[in-house]
């Protein structure tokens, strides 16, 4: 969960996360919807640039993180991209037996689009992911009315998730104690008893955190206390800015050139 | 070069582009911004009846017995920490569980849709598994398609009474494969410059099976593992979990 931490100790972290959260979201559809390499560079750019230097994270954590959706993208891109033909096709073709396993230029640019695209989306998450605790996430849906019961759900899964990863590593670290994991039959064996008991104590603990809000008199809402940051009247300027521009742009790129 | 040897050299190639590069395999999550905005706003709303049909089960549940939304928290909880942990894997690559088919076998279909809607978010923004934008379509294959057919499977084999483990073991790996084949649907339909539908879901299939057909199988073992050492172990707390199946 390194992201957590990071988000916790980034600088744009008292920013307002409506506003975060409005730039983010606008940023990501509009890249989507205009699929065209020079929004998606401009895109890339900008939000690498406040996730990086206005945030403060580190610039070799930032690409460690870009590359974790890569193998996905490789494979896929291949698929997208290579042909096997019984014709060779004007981009590159490899001969195998009587087949050609072929490339036009036409999917090859169709492909670096679709790269280009994915990786800026992607940089957009991770600004909103690398600034904005979850419970402030939370927060903006909230106001943004979403159901009530799925949000006190979201809450309660957040804070489950660190006492069961907590509880999972403890295991692993005594089942590594115990040469646990010593081959690959005994590795099999060890993850599938971590389960079933992380199962069985999650049950537990879930039902005295119960009996716990019971007697903090529990009525069917959580009530968490939000610190309220006023949004900067700057700031939302700059990104309303921002985000006309880049619509006209990306609108200008997609009818008139 | 003889035309046997070009062969062999390319059959080389391919294998080391498969299994050579690859750093991580996770279960299939569409990355953020992979699919069209048409696309990703047409799997959403495929997903919203499964959605809200998942959503009322849990409210009515809930308003019957209040205390279940601990236990409920904690079962989506346990979904995502157990699709979080490493798993042992063949290629020495590192893998993980998609935990859906364990969830549905556990918790049941519908409550295993609103869980997975909220386990993708916090994947896509915890772990950066999967996106915002694409979350109408990993939700889809992840936690509607797969936890469905993994349950169908599970009941129908309880009912032909064939044995438990093989059971849920088919239940856990079909499960996953159906996923997988929905998934490269999903990609087929929005991605086929070029070529027709059926050569692109042809090569997304062949391109992701090397990693996903023993992903499967690890976690349908893993699956009987676990629901094994539950039964052993656990029957008051199976039984708790139970009023969350029942109490529809």
């Amino acid at each position: 969960m390194i992201i957590d931490k990071l988000c916790y100790n980034s600088r744009l972290r008292y920013e307002n996360a409506s506003e975060k959260f409005a730039f983010a979201m606008i940023t990501l559809f509009i890249c989507v919807m205009s699929r065209s390499i020079a929004v998606a560079c401009i895109v890339l750019s900008v939000t690498g640039i406040l996730t990086v230097c206005k945030g403060g994270i580190p610039v070799s954590r930032y690409l460690h993180f870009l590359t974790v959706p890569l193998a996905f993208l490789l494979m896929s891109t291949l698929a997208i991209m290579l042909h096997i033909r019984r014709t060779p096709m004007d981009f590159f073709a490899v001969p195998i037996g009587s087949w050609y396993l072929t490339s036009s230029v036409h999917s090859f640019l169709y492909a670096l689009q679709l790269i280009l695209t994915a990786l800026s989306a992607v940089s957009c998450l991770y600004f909103l992911s690398f600034t904005t605790p979850m419970p402030d996430i939370l927060e903006v849906l909230r106001k943004l009315r979403c159901p009530k019961l799925l949000i006190e759900l979201m809450l309660l899964i957040y804070r489950f998730i660190f006492v069961l990863l907590e509880t999972a590593s403890a295991i692993r670290t005594s089942q590594d104690c115990r040469l646990g994991n010593r081959d690959y039959k005994t590795a099999l064996k060890s993850f599938g008893m971590l389960g079933s008991i992380l199962m069985i104590r999650a049950v537990s603990r879930s039902n005295q955190l119960y009996d716990a809000m019971e007697a903090r008199c529990y009525d069917g809402t959580i009530r968490i206390l939000s610190e309220n940051r006023p949004p900067k009247k700057k700031v939302i300027a700059a990104i309303i800015l921002f985000d006309t521009a880049l619509f006209v742009f990306s609108l200008w790129r997609r009818f008139f050139l | 070069m003889s035309k046997k040897q070009k062969q062999i050299i390319a059959l080389a190639g391919v294998f080391a582009l498969t299994f050579g590069i690859v750093p991580k395999v996770n279960a299939m999550h569409v990355m953020e911004g992979y699919l069209p905005g048409g696309f990703c706003i047409a799997w959403g709303a495929l997903c919203l009846p499964f959605l809200a049909a998942g959503f009322l089960s849990i409210k009515k549940t809930l308003n019957e017995h209040r205390n279940l939304i601990t236990l409920l928290a904690m079962s989506g909880a346990f979904v995502f920490v157990i699709s979080s942990l490493k798993i042992p894997s063949v290629t020495g690559s590192c893998s993980h569980m998609t935990g859906t088919g364990l969830g549905a076998i556990l918790f049941g279909p519908s409550a295993v849709s609103i869980l997975g809607l909220i386990v993708l978010l916090f994947q896509a923004i915890l772990l950066a598994h999967g996106g915002l934008t694409t979350i109408g379509a990993n939700t889809f294959s992840m936690a509607i398609a797969g936890p469905f057919v993994s349950y169908g499977i599970y009941v129908l084999c309880k009912k032909m009474n064939i044995n438990k483990k093989a059971g849920v073991f088919l239940a856990a790996t079909l499960g996953d494969l159906f996923t997988y084949c929905v998934t490269a649907c999903q990609m087929a339909l929005a991605h086929n410059a070029d070529t027709t539908f059926g050569a692109a879901l042809g090569k997304f299939l062949v391109v992701f099976a090397p990693t996903q057909v023993p992903l499967a199988i690890i976690e349908g073992i893993l699956t009987v593992i676990i629901v094994m050492g539950l039964e052993t172990y656990a029957k008051p707390e199976l039984r708790a979990i139970g009023y969350i199946k029942e109490a529809k």
